[in-house]
């Protein structure tokens, strides 16, 4: 229980005084502990010792001095308080501004009224700030198809495209449907009508929706399994009730590709065989392994 | 001890106040001394940082003063006034003692 306390620990509570209580007494007070080996209980003794002198400073020999130099000449001078520098170090030395107790609640009230104020004012301009336009609610441009076949061939073939900036696939969707019939196709130029942005989060728990399975070509979530058909419309296997959610997809003028990631459509809701726009050669239930 | 102006004061420091009082009155000791000599004469444990504490309330008050520091330690010694206001306290407590033994059955005084 009296295990010796670290030295450091001692400077470090010793600091915690206010300074005329360290000029005063710190070396004292150090050497005490030193003696003492000072145990934890006197660490907390300390620590309560250190707030009691900061709320209730009972030192304060050159304020009083002070007091004693202002008095007014009117006063009678017989009862001047008789000022004992009983002490001379402290007493010649530099007058310290003690903190008494009134002024300390004081700067805490005001502390504490400032960091108020303060969050609410951050809070408020943090709310008229600009809503986010990069990440999920910007425009992106993907570019040309052009550009998308010259970064991935297989694009004009059917296969989706990963635009992962964006997290989504672009389909070209006549080619998607030959792919997805095994046919082999090559469609190059298809109409802004006939591209898909399919957002890669599955509306079951959003987790990340990867590539095509090569054996039926079609989508299936990795976490619990819910597939989809090559238009990412929802297929029998797995939990997600609706298909997968779509951007707005456009071409402007030059040819450039932009998916408006603001603009969502939620992925049709999961009514059976008969409700798909688009149907494989595999039996609707045939989940990819 | 409310009855004397000079410790009456002292609040939660009003024990140990009395306890270095008594501690001095058996001559100048220094921070370290005081704390064992009140350990050893029965009085409870003072910790460093009440002990300075009461030492900066009863300096202020005139009941102690300190002497020249001897290295980094300084010793402080009873004032008349102090040894005065130890006085007034111990004849209180004494008056106390007596008017609760008097009370006691079977203990004549």
């Amino acid at each position: 229980m009296e295990s010796p306390m670290p030295l450091r620990l001692v400077r470090f509570l010793l600091a915690a005084y206010p300074r005329a209580y360290r000029d005063r007494y710190g070396a004292e007070m150090a050497a005490v502990l030193e003696e003492r080996m000072a145990s934890w209980r006197d660490l907390l003794d300390l620590a309560r010792g250190a707030l009691d002198a900061r709320l209730d400073p009972q030192i304060e020999p050159p304020r009083v001095l002070a007091a004693a130099a202002a008095t007014p000449p009117t006063a009678p001078h017989v009862a001047a308080p008789t000022v004992r520098a009983s002490y001379g170090v402290v007493a010649s030395g530099p007058p310290i501004r003690e903190l008494n107790r009134r002024t300390f609640m004081r700067r805490v009230l005001a502390a504490g009224v400032a960091l108020l104020s303060l969050e609410f004012i951050g809070g408020t301009l943090a709310f008229t700030w600009p809503q986010v336009r990069s990440g999920l609610g910007g425009k992106f441009s993907l570019g040309t198809t052009a550009d998308i076949i010259a970064l991935q061939p297989s694009w004009a073939a059917g296969w989706p495209y990963p635009y992962t900036t964006a997290r989504l696939f672009l389909i070209n969707v006549p080619a998607a449907k030959e792919l997805a019939l095994g046919h082999e196709a090559s469609i190059p130029n298809p109409r802004a009508d006939q591209l898909l942005a399919l957002w890669r989060k599955c509306p079951h728990l959003g987790c990340q929706v990867p590539q095509l399975c090569e054996a039926l070509k079609r989508f299936t979530c990795n976490c619990h399994q819910s597939t989809y058909n090559i238009l990412g419309e929802k297929l029998k296997s797995g939990p997600a009730s609706r298909g997968m959610d779509r951007f707005g997809v456009s071409i402007g003028g030059d040819g450039v590709i932009v998916v408006d990631t603001a603009q969502v459509t939620a992925g049709a809701p999961n009514l059976g065989p008969n409700h798909l726009t688009f149907s494989d050669p595999f039996p609707w239930d045939a989940a990819c392994r | 001890m409310p009855d004397d102006p000079r410790t009456g004061d002292l609040g939660r420091f009003a024990e140990p106040a009395m306890l270095v009082l008594v501690s001095l009155a058996g001559g100048a000791k220094h921070g370290y001394a005081i704390m064992t000599d009140v350990e050893s004469f029965g009085g409870a444990a003072i910790g460093p940082g009440t002990l300075y504490a009461v030492l900066a309330r009863l300096e202020r008050r005139g009941l102690i003063e300190p002497l020249g520091p001897q290295e980094r330690r300084r010793p402080y010694r009873l004032t008349m006034d102090g040894a005065a206001a130890l006085d007034v306290q111990l004849q209180e407590m004494g008056r106390f003692v007596r008017a609760a033994r008097a009370r006691q059955p079977g203990t004549a005084t």
